[in-house]
Order: structure tokens, then sequence, then C-alpha cells
């Protein structure tokens, strides 16, 4: 691999955001998701790589229990946010999915102007308190999302008339809009070019500094571009976790080790 | 010869072509049929078309334009005398017609033969009481000349429906050889026989598209009678509507304008927010289940016959409201109203809103709905600001097709709403539509040719072009729809 420099990269000793232990998820009698652990740090770009297929997006779902949406969808384990266990009779999926954010893998701005895409979370939560505020909110989101200096003339207009890449980062600020301390990425730069893709990843290391990111991605460079530490999937398997550097330049089992060199995939 | 068996005779040479068609095909071939332009069985195909199709055109062409052909000759027969006081020339040739075929009918039974009929003369048989024997009731004693026309009618009849059937026979056949002559590895009978199936498409959908033109120039026509007889200023401007059969009418379209429109408001006030909201909980909450089994339940209404809404209104709901809410309140006393007629009719639209949203809310990506959620926005948040905002012009499109159904809707008004022409805004008041006073001026026993009646056809006309607009802003708004999702 051409990222021997990812040694060097230093990782922090971060507190742990997120804790999964033993988590299965089934879809009807499918077995997605064969006990998994994994602990997120927090201020952490955490990268889950794996083959199509192997459960990576399925298991990024449930950490905002998006997966509660679909009907044959069952998850059974023990996931905790800050020491809560997200599927406790008691935790309200909407609160959770406030502070758990999620970008998806194609660009889904509503059909509303790029304003109110951005202030969409911030109203529904009533995260501010007047008009002015909410200005600043979507400004600061949008710049963030380094798309402020291509948008500030148009913030009236619709927001499915960007284009793909700025379609994406348009979604990151509406996440990021409404503050929440994780958020989670869903192949992200899968349908962008090749200069979206780089703003996006530069984004991405920025907003480390604020929340745990989880990305799952296809592409082995990016994984080691912009994590701190990687998660490889197979069949449903975790089969290995830990820093980035020591993934991808000396992984303990053979199957990453096929992965990451083309072998299996 | 009769029709159906020169229907026969033409299939059957149009199925021999079929078969020699392919045999010559394959002969032409040399035995390697991989040599040929097409297929054997499109050689085949070609023939039996070139055989059938213009014998068939011949033949329909005939048919319609034989009877025309005949009446023209034997009208000259019949004298201005013949006609008697207050009928017309077309009753007494329709008279000629019915001579004609109970001739037919005698020699038929075996009660006359042709010399006998050639030789007998109206003037001196009784030939009323000849047609009452077979069963044929003459109105009046049947003079000389409308005899002779019978006679002359039945002969040209024959004659023609000979020379009918050997141009036909002729035509098919000629159409056969041809055909079948021309077949060599080169032709390319596939061409011709896609060309005419291509034909075949244009023309069925030019009878859908010449069918409305035809409706419109006919309601054109009687409508410009209409307006020479009864002056446009009046008919738009006028506030009443009091049609005297004696004349002197005050024929003005407001009030029932006003009724269409205000029992159509009532309808859609009803079925918009309950259809909506069905839709709504059908696509957004009730599990699959219970959607496949309430969807077809609330489609069931769309098939219930509006005459059937119409009893239900007439018995049920306007007593009801009559006795529980207009009365009470003083607001009249009749249970035909324009709130009776509105709830019924909207019953009869929550199918249209409901089925035509549902589908349109499903159709919105579950990537939206995902985004959404993903923001921690509850379902019904989800559905308020994303699902419907985006949804929206598919609704409105679902709206209006339900507004033209209803201004259009006829039996649930007689029976719900009256026939009181009135300009008023009590709903619980009888008042009347666009669409029944058509029925009304059209039905009964009246002359075909005063304003009384013609107005039948002006009120159509803008009954037509009133729901016309409404498609066309329904038909735009549902296609730019379309064009929101890739």
């Amino acid at each position: 691999m051409n990222d021997m420099r990812l040694t060097e990269k230093s990782v922090e000793a971060n507190d742990t955001k997120i804790s999964a232990r033993g988590v299965q998820v089934y879809y009807g009698d499918t077995h997605a998701i064969k006990d998994v652990d994994v602990d997120i740090a927090d201020q952490t770009v955490t990268a889950f790589i794996g083959p199509s297929g192997c459960g990576k997006s399925t298991f990024l779902r449930c950490l905002n229990r998006m997966n509660d949406t679909i009907d044959v969808c069952r998850v059974e384990g023990n996931i905790k946010l800050d020491g809560d266990d997200i599927y406790d009779k008691r935790v309200d999926p909407v609160q959770l999915r406030a502070k758990v954010g999620m970008v998806f893998q194609k660009p889904n701005p509503f059909p509303k102007s790029i304003y109110d895409n951005v202030a969409y979370g911030p109203r529904i939560h009533g995260l501010t308190r007047s008009k002015a505020e909410l200005d600043e909110v979507v400004e600061k989101s949008l710049r963030r999302a380094a798309l402020w200096n291509e948008v500030k003339d148009r913030l009236q207009a619709p927001g499915t008339g960007l284009s793909g890449g700025q379609q994406q980062r348009l979604c990151i600020a509406r996440a990021v809009a409404t503050s929440p301390e994780v958020l989670l990425m869903d192949e992200p730069c899968s349908a962008l070019d090749p200069i979206a893709t780089a703003q996006v990843e530069e984004l991405i290391d920025e907003l480390r500094s604020r929340f745990a990111v989880i990305i799952v991605t296809h592409s082995m460079q990016q994984a080691a571009r912009v994590s701190q530490r990687t998660a490889f999937f197979h069949l449903g398997n975790l089969v290995e976790f830990g820093e980035t550097g020591q993934i991808f330049t000396n992984p303990s089992d053979p199957r990453t080790e096929s992965y990451i060199t083309g072998r299996i995939g | 010869m009769t029709f159906g068996v020169l229907l026969l005779i033409i299939v059957a040479i149009a199925a021999a072509g079929y078969v020699l068609g392919r045999q010559r095909a394959r002969n032409a071939s040399g035995g390697d049929t991989r040599r040929l332009h097409s297929l054997t069985g499109y050689h085949g195909q070609s023939v039996m078309l070139f055989s059938a199709v213009p014998a068939l055109l011949l033949l329909g062409l005939w048919l319609l334009l034989q009877p025309m052909l005949i009446e023209n000759r034997v009208a000259g027969m019949i004298q201005p005398g013949d006609i008697p006081e207050g009928g017309s020339a077309e009753l007494v040739m329709s008279d000629v017609r019915r001579v004609a075929d109970g001739l037919d009918l005698v020699v038929a039974q075996g009660a006359l033969n042709e010399s006998d009929l050639a030789a007998m003369r109206a003037d001196l048989t009784n030939v009323r009481s000849r047609l009452a024997e077979v069963g044929v009731a003459v109105g009046s004693e049947i003079s000389p000349n409308v005899f002779q026309a019978a006679k002359e009618y039945r002969r040209l009849d024959t004659r023609f429906g000979t020379a009918m059937t050997i141009a036909v026979i002729a035509v098919a056949l000629a159409g056969f050889a041809l055909s079948l002559r021309r077949i060599t590895p080169e032709y390319r009978a596939r061409n011709v026989s896609e060309g005419f199936v291509l034909t075949l498409f244009i023309a069925s959908s030019l009878v859908a598209i010449l069918t409305t033109f035809g409706i419109v120039a006919s309601l054109l026509v009687e409508s410009v009678h209409f307006f020479q007889l009864y002056p446009a200023k009046d008919f738009f401007l006028s506030l009443t509507w009091n049609p005297q059969f004696r004349g002197g009418s005050d024929l003005g379209i407001w009030p029932l304008l006003w009724g269409t429109l205000y029992v159509s408001f009532v309808a859609l006030l009803f079925a918009v927010p309950v259809g909506l909201m069905s839709a709504i909980y059908l696509s957004e909450y009730a599990s699959k289940r219970l959607r496949s089994l309430a969807k077809p339940a609330i489609e069931i209404l769309a098939g219930i016959p509006t005459i059937v809404y119409g009893l239900f209104a007439l018995v049920t709901v306007g007593p009801f409201l009559r006795d529980y809410f207009a009365q009470p309140m003083g607001l009249g006393s009749s249970s035909s109203s324009v709130m009776t007629a509105g709830l019924v009719m909207g019953i009869m639209l929550i199918p249209f809103v409901s089925s035509l949203s549902d589908d349109i809310i499903n159709a919105v990506p579950q990537s939206l709905r995902d985004g959404s959620y993903g923001l921690g926005a509850t379902q019904s948040e989800t559905v308020r600001q994303v699902i419907l905002p985006a949804a929206l012009p598919g609704i409105v499109g679902a709206i209006l097709l339900a507004a033209s159904r209803a201004i259009g809707e006829t039996m649930i008004v007689v029976m719900g709403a009256g026939a009181a022409a009135k300009l008023d805004i009590n709903p619980f008041e009888a008042m009347t539509t666009i669409t029944v006073k058509i029925v009304s001026q059209l039905t009964g026993d009246t002359e075909f040719a005063s304003p009384e009646t013609l107005v039948a056809f002006a009120l159509g006309m803008c009954l037509f072009v009133f729901t016309l607009g409404l498609n066309i802003v329904a038909l735009y708004v549902v296609r730019k729809y379309r064009e929101q999702y890739e």
C-alpha cells in the first residue's frame, strides 16, 4: 500500500463514545451480523471496510436505530452510547437520532430550498430561538461543510438543483446543523467525483474535532486517508479492528490481508 | 347470398392465401428458407392481408353507401301528394322501407311468389291486410305510389346485393392472385405485414381522437343553433333560469353554474381531507397486511354505481341532515339540499383522492424518508415537512381529477339536491346543477328546435370547456411532478 506514513499518525487515547457487545442482526431468517464487539472512540474517525454484503452498513444503521424502520429486521445484543443502552425501552429512537446523525450513500436533499434543508433539523428539534440564530446555525453548518461560498447567494434556490457533490455536502451540512455527537456516514463519496470526494474527505477530518465519525467505505485508500481506526467486516463477522496504520500495514488476520491486497472482495 | 356467407367466403380465401403463400415462399427459396428476406409465415400473412383487407373495406363501404343510393333513386317516385298533412318525406320513406321489408317476409313465407307480386297493385289489393297477416303493421293505407316505390326498393336492393357479392369476391381473388404472384425470395413480406399492424394501431388511436372531435363538433353545431335562437348575452349574463315551453323563457346559466360549483365545492371539502388523511395512513403508517386489505376496500367505493349513491342521499342522508341540522338551526325544511348531494358525492370521491394520493406518496423515494429520520424527525414530522411537500403537485393533480368528476356528476345531484335552479348561499337549500338541467331539458315530449331544448347543448358545451380546462391543468401539474425524481 502507498500509505506507510499512516503508522506515524497519532492516535490519542480518547474516551469510548459507543460500545457494542455481542450484536446480532437478523433480516427475517438471514443472520446478517454475527456477534460483533466494537468500541468507537470519541473525536476519532472510524472506518468500516469489507466486501459488499458483509454487513458494515447494517451495523452502521444499528447505531442510530435506523433498522427500526425495516419490519423484518431484528437486533440483539448490547449497544451503549455514553454508557446508556440505546435499545432500552425508555429510549426514544427519535431523540437518539438527533444525537447520532447520518449521511447517506446517495445525496438525498429534501425538495426544499438550500436554507430550509439545513434548517430542517434545528427547526424540528427547536434548537434556535430566533430567526437570526437560525440564520447563524445555517451559515455555520454550510461553512463547516465547505459549501457556504458556493451557495451563499442562492440560499432560497432548491437543494435538488445543486450538483451531486454539492448535494452531498448539503446533506452533511444538514446533519451537522443538528449538532450531533456522533456522525454516521454510509459510503458518502460513492456518488461523487474525485474533486468532490477530496472536499468531503477534508471535511471529515475537520469534523473529527467535534464528533465521533464513523464512515463506511469501499475505498481502502479512503479508509486509510481519513480514519484513525479501521474495522474489517467479512460475511457478517468483525474480523479485525484496530488502528488504521496497523490494519493496513500489519494485519493480524490472513483474511484482512487478502482483502486489502485485493485477493478477496 | 347473405352477408354471413359472403364473409365466410372472404375468410376462406384469406386462409387459403396464408397456406399457399407460405408454400410458394418455401418453393421460391429452393428448399433453403434462409435465402428468403422474410420468414415464410410473413409471406403467408401478406397474401392473407391482401386478400382479406381490400375486400372487407369494399364490403364495408358498399354496405354504407347502398341504402343512400337506393333511397335517392326511390325518393323520386314519391309525389308531393303522397305526403300526408303534417308528415314529412322522411316519414313516407320509412313507410316505403317497412313495406319493402314486409313484402320480403310475404315472399319468404310463400304466401306470394315473385311474379304475383310484380302483378299486384295497391289500388286493387288490400296490401295492408296482406302485410298484417305476416306481422308487419303499417300505420295508414298504402298509396299506389308508395307501393310502387317499395317494389322498386326491393328490386334495387336485390340487384345491388348481387353486384356487391360479385365485386367483393372479385377484389378478394384479385388481391389473392396479385400478392401470391409477387412472392420472391427478395420480397419484403415482413415489412408489409408489420406496416399493416402499424396502420391498425394508428387507426385504433384515431378512433378515440376522432370521437372526441365528433362529440365537440355536434355540441358546437347545436350550440350555434341555440345562440341563433337565443341571445348569448342573456345566456351568459342572466341570473334567472326559468324555461317556459310556451316561449319567453329566461335561460341564464348562472344559477346552474353556481349550483354546480357549490355542490362540487362541498363534495371536495369533504373528500379531500378524508381522502388525503386515509392515503397518508395507508402509505405511511398502516402495516403491509392492513394496507393490502384496506386499499381495495376503499376502492370498492369507486365501483358503486352513482344511482345507488343517489338512493343513499335520498333516503338516508337527506332526511338525516334535515331532521338533525337544517330544521333545528332554522335553515330550511327540504331534504334535498346542496349539503346532501355534496356530502354523498364527497363519499364517492374519497377513493379517487385517496387511491391516487396513496400511489403518489408511495412514489416519494425512501431516501427522503431515511434522510428525515436520520436527522431525528418523527414520522409525523417527516410526513408533514418532507413527504407531503414532495408529493404535493401529484396530490393537486389527484384533487383536480376528482373535481372534474364532481362537476360532471348527475345522478347524485338529481336525487340529493333537487331540481330547483336557485342562486342561494344556504347549503341546506335545494339547488341544481348544469348536468341535471341538461337531462331535464332533453327528456320529455319536446320539440327539438326550440331554445328550451337546444340550451342543453350550450350547457353541455360550457361543462365540457370547464372540465377540459380542469383536466388540462391536472395533466400539466401531474407531468411537472413526474420530472421531480429521476
